[in-house]
């Protein structure tokens, strides 16, 4: 029992602290000192200590036991009725996600604190709101039953439904709109599809769902089940042809939270499907969905870049680049490989910080009145340091070595020759000279163009340190990708034990 | 010294911030600090030397734990021909460091230049020095996001232009060139170069031709072989002479080594003994013929002054590939490596002079030129010097390099006549170089002169083109200490 509450403590923490932000927040901004961002900042970093704490015990308690078990599974309530007990579900995956999805937060609620629009400063809400998704996206990667999971993720999407209204113009408005009903009808095909599964297996537990669906001999309605949740997780994830919702989601929502979107919830769904196509609902044994995915992923990759190709915005080019990493994490999903879900969880790291810095950077831009591609002419000698971190953040993208987001491509893409599909490699090779290529027209217009207005503008200090930690990390990681793959090794072993 | 090699790679890492801001004090002192990490660096590999030649196996290796995940230790390298590579290099970037001193002092950013070329060397270097297939890769790469930079921030006419070019060029190449990586690893677990040679000869040869496709035309791309050469010529002329210098002398010889080393040493002798494998040689040489014709024959009607000298190492490539085709005979490998070395003297040697011409005249037209031999006599014998030795004509050192490629051949037509006719044109093609040499020597050195005024370039640029002129020299007359060296290291 007592492992439950280890499990359960990031998650009861961040809440608690979200409940507890607005009050201490209007505390602050009553003693009108001068000092009261440092007192903001000092209450965000007491909440992170304490967070990773949590998750660092839960981490090193789950490898401190020389389990023979590759997970453990802790139910709320014991005996007979634990079968339809809410779950948690510690495994190396989970904790590795709890680690990293702590880890960028920090810097990512570290920026929008940094960040004070012209207009208005954030308000205790938005952070509170923040502070809550965090607490959901780690409840998510703990949830051991498809109920638990739904609950929790459903709670991320209603949670970021309010980042994105938060600036209640009509834009955004229009865009938190096209992202609920997108939410909504993707979670009624997930209850419909959860429904029919707990009609075949009589439990919605991950590890008993599997089991069962294993020994399954009549698999007509599975069928029936799997597109419904396939498809219902796919709109979450913005797969091609359901990632309508994504750029305007993600460019309406201010800009601090455009970082922590992708960076976070962006991740969170990737891992969702993840963990349910791999580990959970259907493994190819059982059902052969490789292939559609395969076909999806191709699909994916192919027009999120060349959507981003034609884009002349620069923060929707980013949305679109999320939208083609959520084909280049598909690759690896679906081949199935232990190199696969290493190359996944090395992604999801790498991709999110690198679109999170992109989003910082173009955040800080934006607040310059400098948005399109022609605006950013000549920026490069105009503001050195904030265009040296995008270039860093767009040579990640691209894969070029020594920077974070060469890794992830690199077995990315072998997993997919080991499963045999070199054609998915070579797409993925292609596009990504696709991306190379409007990356560096980018870079092109930021030192090639001459600007408008000559002379140097001031850049924001403050909103330069956690740029520069996301940075500083892309390089070490880049350089030196075993501080992350030692961490995902235990996954890889789990993976090739698992039943 | 148990850690040469990594000090070598250390000491340019350790040093690019220094530069960066001795650079912004005083840019003659970077452009010094980074001839002193050259020299030093010089120093250090040939104390690997005595090693190499008397080792069993002709090899100095240290490894360092990196990621051993993935099978990939940093494991660093060197034998006959990676040295000699490395050593050329290293001579090469003290070259250009020493012309830049003059060549760019009036332009702006020389700390952010000088950086960038420090941060290059440890790509150009490491490229050549390691034998795990990751590494090699992250120097590959590094070789090319600096020269990126360096071209178009210190470029002629629309540099950016040229720079996107080269990038998306060679990194689609490059792209190739990981997908063949990846596979190698699939198939053998294992991505040290001489562990996959082994493993790859019990591999499935279908996959194992698949690599090996992948992987040459990611390499030709850098080696700028016909059909993939579009972006040599802009890349070469727009970039600064120095620039250019590395360019053509390092950057597309690493490619041709890489062919060598990984391509033809690591994966083709798992497909040697099929029909595949003398298909894939025979194909080197069709398009080695084809590069070197139509690299000459655009050098001989191009007027541009640097565009001929990049047209010029097209066809030189056209050369290498013949070379590399007769692959696995001692002579031919030995004469390729070595001219892979003087090519890239030579021709830098080539570059810096008509960069220096350009600097003292503001044009590159070479039509609007003549007679400046009088004017700029070191520049024009410099310039006689390299033309000559890229025509062939001894004493100078290509010809001894083409001497061997075809002796090579000759000793290839006994056991296979296909490369009868190839080796006869290759002889036609050697004309071709001669004539454009010669057109260049005229048109810019000969005849009536159009400009009073010229001198000969300051002091720093002199002495950067004397060095690589003796050089130019000395390993033509003289070179048994490299053959030496290229032949120990064994492929069959």
């Amino acid at each position: 029992m007592i492992e439950l509450l280890y499990a359960s403590l990031p998650i009861i923490a961040f809440v608690l602290f979200s409940l507890l932000t607005i009050p201490i927040f209007k505390i602050i901004n009553k003693m009108k000192s001068r000092k009261n961002i440092l007192l903001k900042l000092f209450w965000f970093l007491t909440i992170f200590i304490v967070s990773s704490v949590t998750v660092a015990n839960l981490a090193l308690k789950y490898y401190a036991e020389p389990s023979p078990k590759p997970f453990l599974n802790l139910s709320l309530t014991v005996g007979p009725s634990a079968i339809f007990s809410s779950t948690f579900l510690v495994d190396a995956v989970s904790v590795y996600m709890a680690i990293i999805f702590t880890g960028v937060s920090t810097v990512t609620v570290i920026y929008s604190l940094f960040f004070i629009d012209t207009d208005n400063e954030l308000s205790g809400r938005y952070y509170a709101v923040i502070l809550m998704i965090i607490g959901c996206v780690v409840g998510t990667a703990l949830a051991g039953d498809f109920l638990t999971l739904f609950i929790f993720w459903e709670a991320t999407a209603a949670g970021s439904s309010f980042l994105m209204l938060y600036q209640k113009t009509a834009k955004s408005i229009h865009a938190t709109i096209k992202y609920l009903v997108m939410i909504i009808i993707a979670s009624a095909f997930i209850i419909y599809g959860l429904s029919v599964i707990y009609a075949i297996t009589g439990t919605l537990n991950f590890w008993e769902v599997k089991h069962a669906l294993t020994a399954l001999a009549d698999k007509r309605l599975l069928e029936i089940a799997f597109v419904f949740i396939a498809a219902g997780y796919s709109i979450e994830a913005a797969i091609v042809p359901f990632h309508m919702w994504l750029p305007d989601a993600y460019t309406a929502a201010p800009t601090p939270s455009s970082a922590f979107l992708s960076a976070l919830v962006d991740q969170a769904s990737y891992y969702v499907l993840l963990r349910v196509l791999i580990y959970i609902l259907t493994p190819p044994t059982v059902l052969p969905w490789t292939l559609l995915f395969a076909v999806l992923s191709a699909l994916t990759m192919i027009v999120g870049n060349l959507l981003a190709l034609t884009e002349r915005d620069v923060k929707r080019l980013i949305a679109y680049i999320c939208i083609a990493d959520v084909g280049y994490n598909l690759v690896a999903i679906t081949s199935v490989t232990p190199l696969g879900i290493m190359g996944n969880l090395y992604f999801f790291l790498t991709g999110g910080i690198t679109t999170a810095l992109a989003f910082m950077t173009v955040g800080v831009f934006n607040s310059m009145g400098i948005k399109n591609l022609e605006d950013f002419s000549g920026v490069g000698r105009k503001m050195p340091f904030t265009s040296l971190a995008l270039v860093l953040a767009a040579f990640s993208f691209a894969g070029v070595p020594a920077f974070a987001g060469f890794m992830a491509k690199y077995l990315v893409f072998t997993s997919a020759i080991e499963a045999n599909m070199g054609w998915l490699a070579v797409v993925g090779v292609l596009t990504s000279v696709i991306q190379a290529a409007y990356l560096l027209r980018l870079i092109n217009y930021m030192y090639a163009k001459k600007p408008k207005e000559e002379g140097r503008i001031k850049e924001p200090k403050k909103l330069l340190i956690p740029i520069f930690i996301l940075a500083v990390t892309i390089v070490i990681l880049g350089v030196y990708p075993s501080i992350i793959l030692n961490l995902i090794e235990p996954v890889i072993q789990q993976f090739q034990l698992m039943p | 010294m148990q850690n040469t090699l990594l000090l070598t790679i250390i000491l340019p890492a350790a040093a690019t911030l220094f530069v960066y801001f001795l650079g912004k004090k005083s840019s003659k002192s970077a452009a010094l600090l980074i001839v002193l990490i050259c020299l030093a660096n010089i120093t250090l590999l040939s104390t690997t030397v005595p090693t190499i030649l008397k080792a069993a196996d002709h090899k100095y290796v240290e490894s360092y734990y990196w990621i051993p995940v993935l099978h990939a230790s940093f494991t660093l390298f060197v034998d006959g021909i990676s040295l000699s590579m490395a050593i050329i290099t290293l001579i090469l970037i003290l070259a250009a460091a020493i012309f830049s001193i003059n060549y760019m002092h009036e332009k702006k950013g020389l700390a952010e230049y000088y950086a960038l070329l420090t941060l290059l060397s440890i790509g150009l270097v490491g490229v050549f020095m390691t034998s795990n297939l990751m590494l090699f890769y992250f120097c590959w790469e590094l070789m090319l996001l600096p020269s990126y930079f360096i071209i178009g921030g210190w470029g002629y006419r629309e540099p950016y232009r040229a720079a996107f070019k080269f990038f998306i060029f060679t990194h689609a190449g490059a792209i190739f060139v990981l997908l063949g990586i990846g596979a190698i690893f699939m198939v053998t677990g294992d991505l040290d170069m001489f562990q996959a040679k082994t493993a790859l000869m019990t591999a499935n040869p279908e996959l194992v031709k698949w690599i090996l496709l992948s992987l040459t035309i990611g390499f030709a791309v850098k080696m700028a072989a016909v059909p993939v050469h579009m972006w040599l010529p802009d890349a070469h002329s727009e970039a600064p002479a120095p620039m250019s210098a590395l360019l053509s002398g390092v950057i597309i010889s690493a490619g041709a080594y890489a062919i060598l080393r990984v391509s033809l040493g690591t994966v083709f002798p798992a497909v040697m003994a099929t029909g595949f494998g003398s298909m894939f040689l025979h194909g080197l040489t069709v398009f080695g013929i084809i590069t070197a014709f139509f690299g000459g024959l655009i050098a001989l009607v191009e007027t541009d002054i640097k565009r001929i000298i990049a047209y010029s190492s097209i066809a030189h490539m056209g050369y290498v590939l013949f070379g590399l085709s007769l692959f696995p005979f001692q002579e031919p490998v030995t004469g390729t490596v070595l001219h892979l070395m003087n090519h890239a003297v030579s021709k830098g040697l080539f570059f810096l002079s008509a960069g220096a011409v350009m600097k003292q005249l503001e044009i590159r037209d070479i039509r609007e030129m003549g007679g400046l031999s009088g004017k700029m006599p070191v520049t024009a014998t410099a310039s006689t010097v390299a033309a000559l030795s890229i025509a062939g004509i001894p004493p100078f050192a290509c010809f001894i390099s083409e001497f061997l490629i075809f002796v090579g051949a000759f000793q290839t037509i006994n056991i296979d006549n296909f490369y009868l006719i190839p080796t006869a044109l290759m002889l036609v093609a050697t004309v071709l170089s001669l004539a454009y040499a010669l057109r260049f020597l005229s048109h810019v050195f000969l005849g009536v002169t159009k400009h009073e005024k010229v001198t000969d370039p300051p002091y720093f640029m002199k002495t950067a083109m004397i060095i690589l002129a003796v050089l130019t020299v000395a390993l033509g007359v003289w070179p048994t200490f490299f053959t030496q060296l290229i032949s120990s290291a064994s492929f069959v």
